[in-house]
């Protein structure tokens, strides 16, 4: 549960679990968490009560300490970009490998190719400030996969960009998924739902309701069980942890390596 | 770190010259006070040193006790010379330092003790040791007086004492002014880099990384405040020490000298830790906020 003001819970009895590799819608209405439900799993917030689990641990109760290992995990693509403007595309994308204290002819090549893969190729020198909206877009999802990150999360990241572009993104990170990697989308644009057919969350007044192929299948769900709001609290006696299982089998090491040293269980 | 720091000092260059146009007349003030300082032990210990003393006799001491001490004390290590001097002589000596008129030379030779003069060994003997040796022979019957002339010389160290305890209250005031003057400064520079600082730490920076280059951002402030200042200050000295080395030379009895090589570089690393400092103050407030 996570509550911002007194007695009024941004998301309650959320009770997720998100494979890996999987590619998951998450939708609702403007304030219903889904910006919230991301950054728990980012450690930008934290939960007041219950369990965020990746990897076999509990993201919430990580030490601050171990937050930087696991955003080097974690991609995230915002709407508004949250790009340096100062900065070219090469360091606005190099920075998540320079974190890691990579070589730089390594962050040099893997920069390379996360550009190329997002169609920015040879635009490294270029100033981003000068880059139009969606390729601003681009360059943010170059940093957020340039990494090789086991999850992506994108909170609204076609929010700013008209809908021809912003079909060009989703294209984006449906190709990032068919890498492999586990991707967390978060938007209202019901065109992109409806273009994709994947498994929905649903947040609407704090709970979630799911759907495992997308709106269809939520609208035939909803019209059984009444409306949203009934199934909703049908799911208020619910509230067991947000997993991101499939990481369960690795090792010690590998754990070291995504948490660090410090890492609470 | 380094790129990543320049980066931040290009990026506000002109807020940056300016604290460093800051930083650097805070510490011309200090460097300046230290030269003058350090000028002046040197003049203190070149004519502070112990070099004569006067042993004034009683009147009417026996000639053989008289040549029987200068004996004794020429053969003293510290003692370079030692020379009987009669009360005409002291007269006629006295006499010629005067203006030229005969009220000194037509004075009862009386007025005038005989003495023993001593000239020392430079820099072979301490004032401690003098004082010693002036207060036994003070103790001979046929010794009025002994004069070491140490008051002058002991006045001067009480000014340079004064100056020393002024030179602290000085780098207190410079240390807060240049703490001051970084630390506003790399919180500007903070305020501009939000977004950045957002980005590192959303890629999974470590607060050491995100805090390095601000932290050497300031030392690098302090430290080129510090050189400029040290310039600033040698171009001064230089120009001024070439228009007036004659007179400097007879009025001081000595020649300047600049800041020796280890103040130098005291006044880089301070400043570069003061930098470091400031920009410490500004991280800890700052860094919270972001």
């Amino acid at each position: 549960m996570k509550v911002f003001r007194q007695g009024q819970p941004v998301l309650r009895g959320v009770d997720l679990t998100i494979e890996r590799g999987e590619f998951v819608f998450v939708t609702g209405p403007s304030g219903a968490g889904k910006s919230t439900l991301l950054k728990l799993v980012y450690r930008a917030d934290t939960v007041d009560d219950g369990r965020i689990l990746f990897c076999g641990r509990d993201i919430a109760r990580l030490s601050d300490d171990s937050i930087p290992h696991l955003r080097r995990n974690i991609g995230v693509v915002f709407q508004d970009f949250r790009l340096v403007p100062y900065w070219s595309v090469f360091e606005n994308v190099a920075v998540a490998l320079e974190v890691l204290g990579l070589p730089s002819k390594i962050v040099r090549s893997r920069v390379a190719l996360a550009l190329e893969r997002v169609g920015l190729e040879g635009r490294g020198d270029d100033p981003v400030r000068v880059l139009s909206g969606g390729e601003q877009q681009r360059v943010a999802i170059a940093r957020a996969i340039v990494n090789e990150p086991a999850i992506v999360l994108a909170d609204e990241p076609t929010g700013n960009l008209d809908p021809v572009l912003a079909l060009d993104i989703l294209g984006l990170f449906e190709e990032i998924h068919e890498g492999g990697t586990t991707v967390i989308f978060a938007t209202h644009d019901r065109t992109l739902l409806e273009v994709t057919p994947r498994r929905l969350i649903v947040l609407d007044d704090g709970r979630a309701i799911e759907a495992r192929a997308g709106l269809t299948e939520l609208s035939h769900a909803l019209a059984h069980e009444g409306s949203a709001n009934d199934h909703a609290r049908a799911h208020d006696d619910v509230s067991g942890p947000l997993r991101i299982p499939g990481y369960d089998d690795l090792d010690e090491e590998d754990a070291l390596a995504l948490f660090g040293p410090h890492a609470g269980r | 770190m380094l790129s990543r720091a320049l980066r931040g000092l290009r990026l506000q260059l002109g807020t940056q010259l300016l604290s460093t146009a800051t930083v650097a007349l805070a510490l011309l003030c200090l460097a300046g006070a230290l030269l003058a300082l350090e000028n002046a032990g040197a003049w203190t210990r070149r004519w502070g040193a112990p070099v004569r003393v006067t042993v004034f006799l009683t009147e009417g001491a026996d000639q053989a006790a008289t040549e029987s001490l200068r004996g004794a004390l020429a053969a003293l290590p510290e003692v370079e010379e030692a020379r009987f001097v009669s009360s005409a002589e002291a007269r006629e000596a006295l006499g010629r330092t005067g203006t030229g008129d005969r009220t000194i030379a037509e004075a009862p030779v009386e007025l005038f003790p005989a003495s023993i003069e001593l000239r020392l060994v430079p820099s072979a003997v301490s004032a401690d040791r003098v004082a010693a040796v002036a207060a036994r022979v003070r103790r001979l019957p046929m010794v009025a007086e002994v004069e070491t002339y140490r008051g002058f010389t002991e006045r001067l160290s009480g000014m340079l004492s004064g100056g020393r305890a002024a030179m602290g209250v000085i780098a207190f005031g410079v240390m807060l002014c240049v703490l001051a003057v970084v630390s506003n400064t790399v919180r500007m520079s903070l305020q501009a880099r939000m977004r950045e600082i957002e980005v590192m730490r959303l890629v999974g920076a470590s607060p050491s990384y995100v805090r390095g280059p601000f932290l050497l951002e300031g030392a690098m402030l302090g430290a080129l405040g510090a050189a400029a200042a040290i310039v600033v200050l040698g171009a001064l000295f230089f120009t001024l020490r070439a228009h007036f080395e004659a007179s400097f030379g007879a009025l001081l009895g000595m020649h300047p000298e600049f800041l020796s090589w280890g103040v130098l570089a005291l006044l880089l690393s301070g400043g570069a830790g003061l930098g470091a400092l400031g920009s410490g103050v500004a991280l800890r407030r700052g860094l919270a906020q972001a």
